[in-house]
């Protein structure tokens, strides 16, 4: 009985600081890289503040590639602030534009990293700086026509492809083109999952592929809205399909939903992140029989972009740090963390990794439809799971 | 200063602080809301929003399902919870100990890891149909289906629910059922003439909370739900982050905040007449 008191009143305390601690955390953050701000005017070293989202392998890569350009360059710190994927990449975003918009500078976001679509919103929004080869000497290494995609307002720093991922015990020869896909789809009802579009890339590269399967090259980088007209042939075949996928029409949140199906053994085919399933297949969350095939034309794949925020006043540092990120040995660390492709050509990386990536490296298509990528999903949604 | 007037600044006083906090918390968010969603995105202020809330079909089907998924919760909950507190109550031995000691894990465990939990219980090829295919039962698809939501509302609900009916049943006098006893009443009008009076107020606590709990409830339906027709919540994040419309999703926030409100007002109602009656 002696015992409940001084248990009960450590309870009573831990509690409270946890609850005071929760309710300071945020004022805190911003106090702290504040204060960085205004040491970088000393001969302190130079701290910009690097934001990047992502699942757990992204902030693995950043952990170890920060220390590695920071022995490089002592002048300049780069303060890591990594937001799990799904919780917080928009209002990062947005408190850009916020800060912008309130003539508050950069809002003690200098970089940022995310996909095409924040490119696209950045560029109209005009709170992207606009990069050249002068300031960041190793962007003459990555290729033209995906600076050309994003008017050289973002740095395509890895990519991935989306593929499909199957179970080699159930399926001996996987589909190699679309049609063989939509064909296998019908002929083997609910062993075809793909997640909802607006959940994960995976699914949304499935649902952009078909929706784009029978219209011209030209039209996966262009973001008129013109072209919404033309989407209705791959509804269709996305409505046709609808009743022969997992569950007669169940859709998994998540690029992880369908690899869990994948894995457990209630599908065979999925399209799935590579890095993901070379990943998982490394750690042994997936089982061995499951194998990687690209499709011809591939899946739209594409790189994550890395951009500087306009208002930053770090940017030679930035410049240093992205003219790092898009050199040979960090981009070796991004393949062999990522499991990804490299940003930059291959013709710059090393011969051993160069035979790596035979045949594989155009494995996959850059789409820059903008805006577009919103709206293919808004008619996902009511269109073919509202059904 | 007169003794009265002292006293009603004291308790002014007492009350602003508080007052203030709703004001900023949950007052003035609510007002922004609306006038947000007044808003039809070309400068001027109409109901489109609202219209659009009713007359599409994916919202309108999201909106029936939310309903009805919190009715079905809300009934079921009350059902089990009200059926344990009972039984808790006036039952003594070993399984009303292990009850006592057992029902409220549940609170202990986040949401997120309870409901991937649940995936991995009830999902297609999970433990539950192995165990059930040994007896040669194949299990019918529970999770995305709005039984995998009800489920996973029913383990998040049910322990606070039990605490909150057991706490008030405890407080009924064991002398005022004894003595009905006594006199030979049965045990449904016992039910109906003493304990559930006696109790009414608390289960209209806990009844506003289940309702309000699950028609904003997120996690258990993002992960197990269908992806139409949708929870509200789920629809609400769809809307706001993936579609990016704001003021389409401050109208889905502030009807939801009319659906809570027309049972906060209810209660509100139902409390005030008890204190009136009390005067």
């Amino acid at each position: 009985m002696r015992m409940k008191k001084p248990f009960l009143s450590l309870l009573t305390v831990v509690g409270l600081s946890v609850s005071l601690l929760a309710g300071c955390g945020n004022g805190s953050e911003v106090k702290s890289t504040t204060t960085g701000g205004n040491a970088a005017a000393s001969s302190d070293p130079v701290k910009f503040n690097f934001y990047f989202t992502g699942s757990q392998n992204v902030k693995d890569l950043w952990d170890s590639l920060e220390p590695m350009f920071e022995k490089q360059h002592p002048d300049i710190d780069v303060n890591l602030v990594y937001i799990p994927s799904g919780t917080g990449a928009e209002p990062t975003y947005d408190r850009i534009v916020a800060a912008k918009k309130a003539g508050k500078g950069s809002g003690d976001i200098d970089l940022y990293e995310d996909g095409i679509t924040s490119v696209a919103q950045g560029t109209k929004d005009g709170v992207w700086e606009q990069l050249n080869a002068k300031d960041i000497p190793n962007l003459s290494k990555v290729n033209t026509d995906t600076m050309k995609d994003v008017d050289n307002f973002a740095v395509p720093y890895r990519s991935s492809a989306v593929v499909l991922a199957y179970d080699s015990s159930k399926i001996s020869n996987p589909p190699t083109t679309l049609d063989e896909l939509l064909q296998w789809i019908k002929a083997n009802p609910e062993q075809f999952a793909y997640n909802d579009p607006s959940t994960g890339g995976s699914g949304s590269s499935f649902v952009q592929t078909i929706v784009y399967k029978d219209l011209p090259e030209e039209d996966i980088h262009n973001s008129d809205p013109a072209i919404m007209e033309k989407w209705d042939g791959g509804f269709d075949t996305l409505k046709e399909i609808g009743p022969y996928v997992y569950g007669q029409g169940i859709y998994p949140k998540k690029n992880q939903g369908t690899l869990d199906l994948l894995m457990n053994g209630e599908v065979s085919l999925i399209p799935a992140w590579s890095d993901m399933v070379l990943q998982q297949l490394n750690e042994g969350l997936l089982p061995d029989t499951i194998k990687m095939q690209q499709i011809t034309p591939g899946f739209n794949g594409g790189p994550t972009y890395l951009m500087v925020n306009q208002e930053s006043d770090k940017k030679e540092a930035i410049n240093e740090f992205l003219n790092f990120v898009l050199s040979p040995e960090a981009q070796e660390v991004i393949v062999d963390k990522m499991n990804g492709f490299p940003g930059i050509e291959l013709s710059n990386m090393s011969q051993e990794m160069q035979n790596k990536f035979d045949g594989v490296a155009e494995g996959f298509r850059t789409f820059n439809i903008g805006d577009l990528g919103t709206e293919i999903n808004k008619r996902w949604q009511s269109d073919v799971a509202a059904k | 200063m007169s003794k009265e007037a002292r006293q009603s600044i004291t308790g002014l006083a007492m009350v602003l602080p508080s007052f203030a906090i709703l004001l900023i918390v949950v007052i003035i968010p609510i007002v922004q809301s609306f006038i947000m969603s007044l808003s039809n995105g070309s400068g001027g202020y109409d109901l489109s929003r609202y219209t659009y809330l009713f007359t599409d079909k994916g919202m309108r089907s999201n909106i029936v399902f939310t309903l009805k998924v919190t009715a079905i919760t809300c009934v079921a909950v009350i059902l089990v919870s009200y059926t344990l507190a009972i039984y808790m109550r006036f039952n003594q031995g070993p399984i009303v100990n292990l009850i006592r000691k057992t029902y409220m894990i549940p609170l202990f465990i986040p949401g997120v890891i309870a409901t991937y939990g649940l995936i991995n219980l009830l999902g297609n090829h999970g433990w539950l149909a192995r165990m059930l295919e040994v007896v040669g039962i194949t299990l019918p698809r529970i999770i995305f289906d709005e039984k995998g939501i009800i489920i996973a509302n029913l383990w998040f609900n049910i322990p606070f629910t039990t605490m909150l009916l057991s706490s008030a049943l405890s407080g009924i006098p064991s002398s005022i059922i004894e003595s009905a006893k006594d006199v030979g009443v049965g045990r449904l009008t016992l039910f109906t003439r003493f304990i559930f009076p006696l109790s009414y107020k608390t289960f209209l606590v806990a009844l506003t909370f289940v309702f309000m709990g699950v028609i904003g409830s997120f996690t258990a339906p993002y992960l197990i739900g269908a992806n139409s027709p949708q929870m509200l919540g789920v629809s609400m994040q769809q809307v706001f982050s993936v579609f990016q419309e704001r003021e389409q999703a401050a109208a889905i926030a502030f009807f939801s905040f009319l659906l809570c409100s027309v049972l906060g007002a209810f209660y509100i109602r139902s409390m005030a007449e008890e204190e009136k009656a009390k005067i």
